[in-house]
């Protein structure tokens, strides 16, 4: 018999003032006529108002994505009312670490201290925080560990500024993320038993799902065309300078097949509700990550659709004030709609986590639980 | 001294009406059975017992009664062995018995003690922690009791613990899973003694039910285990007293 899980705490993280889209060249450059027209496309589309930046107005980045990573988590051990000595397994979740090597899990180990601890680091893009999830949460299950936390953090904008641009072969599909993604940290806290003084969030179960089988990349960075050849990675090249120059250290999105991509979700949804993981009457929020308000109205009308009474209020996003910071966005949206109390005993959230890489899906469901009360 | 013996002599009864208690010749599996049944009534008043069965306890709970049983288990293997010292060649079986029973205890309180981890306690804490009133007073008695020679009577200790461990442990164990949703990996100690312990009750039974047991054997056996299910009452009872 497996243990249940609970998110007992939740925080975030996000550094600096926020910056308005007006605000967004000064920080990353690239004020030329073309880029400023396709800034303002790609802002128009995207829905964000602001969103948040470890870089300073030179350029500098002010923080690493492990300092951002452990500001979270200490937010949400406060949240929770722990330490981080009381923690038994930390699963980072991050698209790129602040160092080759070592893993990112260690780097957030040594800075956030704490005991022993079994750490994981789960790569990938946004759909690397619902595999950093599934694993804090299996191993609270099988019993492994009584308290376990979970961080997706990000830290693009080093990859997203103008010098990162300058002097490289252009590629229209760099511009797309450069506009869109931002820096942040979401962590949770997983326990074995629900806390005692308030609400805690059950696990019932994680889902998390490839379709690369049938798709090439779609978002990728260090190769200069749609499949991966040996000897024409970045790190082939006879030096890193040359691989940049040829633009394969911007992150790139074969947008075309985004509209794909929200069809190829919706079908891992529907799948969900026919195996009877969701039960569409008994939905009570919805918190999807995505990249651009385009999809939102895509998944949203599709789940009208789909879910008897599906309307607005059940519907949570914070893109437009918090960005689209990728592993870390699940977790910031979670975190803003538990703490402004959205959600009330008995009530059932999903998470999903549509991730264009290579087309991977994380899904998790949670049911909203007060505390379990003793009368002795 | 043989039964008819006994009998013969025992009747006490004063001229006030009080009748001193009488030698019970009853077989040893029956009086043992009546034992059982006075100590299953006494477990079910212990308060934690009881919220346990109620469905009224927290991992607190589950923390408390681990830390306390881990006290008295370390001791376990300990009077065994002692006990296995103090027979003579006469009783070389139930040597055997005691030294192998010994050494099947004897990594015991690692189970207890992964399971008090992994619901969060810490093992520093645990390995410093000191016996409960209830626990001082059984784990003296048992040493006392080892250290006579040929000790018999502490068969009925180990009648009381490892049917203690046969019979509830499991039911324990499983309440403790059903009421605060644990991981099979969390109740490693309760759950092993179910199958471990019943394999030790048959193995008891054999002996008990041998030629071996004479009449004092019996008594000896029987006063034991009765003590030993008193104190084991107590043990559960005195949760953190120190």
């Amino acid at each position: 018999m497996p243990a249940t899980a609970y998110l007992t705490g939740l925080g975030r993280y996000l550094p600096g003032e926020p910056v308005a889209n007006e605000d967004v060249a000064r920080r990353l450059g690239g004020v030329d006529k073309r880029t400023d027209g396709l800034r303002a496309r790609i802002h128009r589309a995207n829905g964000i108002r602001q969103r948040y930046y470890a870089l300073d107005d030179e350029g500098r980045t002010t923080e690493l994505n492990e300092e951002l990573a452990v500001h979270a988590i200490e937010d949400a051990l406060a949240d929770r009312g722990i330490a981080a000595s009381d923690l038994g397994m930390l699963a980072c979740a991050t698209t790129q670490g602040d160092l080759l090597v070592p893993g990112f899990a260690s780097m957030v180990h040594g800075r956030l201290g704490g005991g022993p601890m079994q750490v994981l680091t789960a790569s990938g893009v946004c759909a690397s925080s619902i595999a950093a999830l599934d694993a804090a949460v299996s191993k609270v299950r099988l019993g492994d560990h009584p308290r376990a936390a979970v961080v997706g953090s990000e830290l693009s904008s080093r990859w997203l500024h103008q010098r990162r641009f300058e002097g490289v072969e252009d590629h229209l599909d760099a511009h797309f993320l450069r506009w869109m993604l931002s820096d942040g940290a979401g962590a949770a806290i997983v326990e074995f038993q629900p806390r005692p003084d308030k609400p805690s969030l059950r696990v019932d179960w994680v889902r998390q799902v490839s379709l690369a089988h049938e798709h090439e990349v779609c978002m990728r960075a260090g190769l200069d065309g749609p499949t991966a050849v040996a000897g024409r990675t970045w790190q082939d090249y006879d030096d890193v300078a040359t691989a940049e120059k040829a633009g394969l250290l911007q992150i790139r999105q074969e947008t075309a097949v985004l509209d794909e991509l929200a069809a190829a979700g919706l079908a891992q949804f529907e799948e969900l509700v026919d195996r009877g993981l969701i039960d569409l009457k008994r939905l009570d929020h919805v918190l999807c990550h995505y990249s651009t308000n385009a999809f939102r109205d895509v998944v949203f009308d599709a789940l009208s659709a789909r879910v008897p009474g599906m309307d607005t209020s059940r519907w949570f996003s914070n893109l437009e004030t918090c960005g689209n910071t990728g592993a870390a966005s699940i977790f910031i949206a979670l975190e803003e709609a538990w703490r402004t109390g959205r959600f009330a005993p008995g009530d059932t959230i999903l998470l999903a986590v549509p991730e264009s890489g290579r087309f991977s899906f994380g899904f998790a469901h949670l049911t909203v639980v007060a505390p379990r009360r003793s009368t002795r | 001294m043989t039964s008819t013996g006994i009998s013969t002599e025992a009747s006490a009864e004063t001229v006030e009406g009080y009748r001193p208690p009488q030698p019970d010749r009853a077989g040893l599996l029956a009086r043992l059975s009546d034992v059982w049944t006075d100590f299953e009534a006494r477990l079910a008043e212990v308060p934690i017992l009881r919220a346990l069965d109620a469905g009224d306890v927290t991992v607190a709970d589950y923390q408390r009664l681990l830390h306390n049983l881990r006290q008295q288990v370390v001791d376990g293997s300990l009077w065994i062995a002692r006990a296995a010292s103090n027979f003579d060649m006469d009783h070389f079986d139930l040597r055997s018995a005691a030294i192998s029973h010994a050494l099947e205890e004897h990594r015991d309180h690692l189970l207890l003690e992964r399971d008090y981890v992994a619901v969060g306690g810490s093992l520093e804490a645990l390995r410093a922690g000191r016996k409960n009133l209830g626990s001082q007073a059984l784990s003296g008695y048992m040493f006392h009791e080892a250290s006579q020679p040929n000790p018999v009577g502490c068969l009925g200790a180990m009648f009381i613990i490892e049917g203690l461990g046969a019979q509830k442990a499991g039911v324990w164990a499983r309440r403790f899973q059903e009421v605060l949703g644990l991981a099979d990996n969390q109740v490693h100690f309760m759950a092993y003694h179910q199958d471990a312990d019943a394999e030790h009750t048959g193995t008891l039974d054999a002996i008990l039910t041998s030629d071996r047991i004479d009449d004092a054997a019996a008594d000896a056996i029987v006063t034991c285990a009765r003590v030993v299910a008193r104190l084991y009452v107590m043990q559960l009872t005195e949760l953190d007293e120190i």
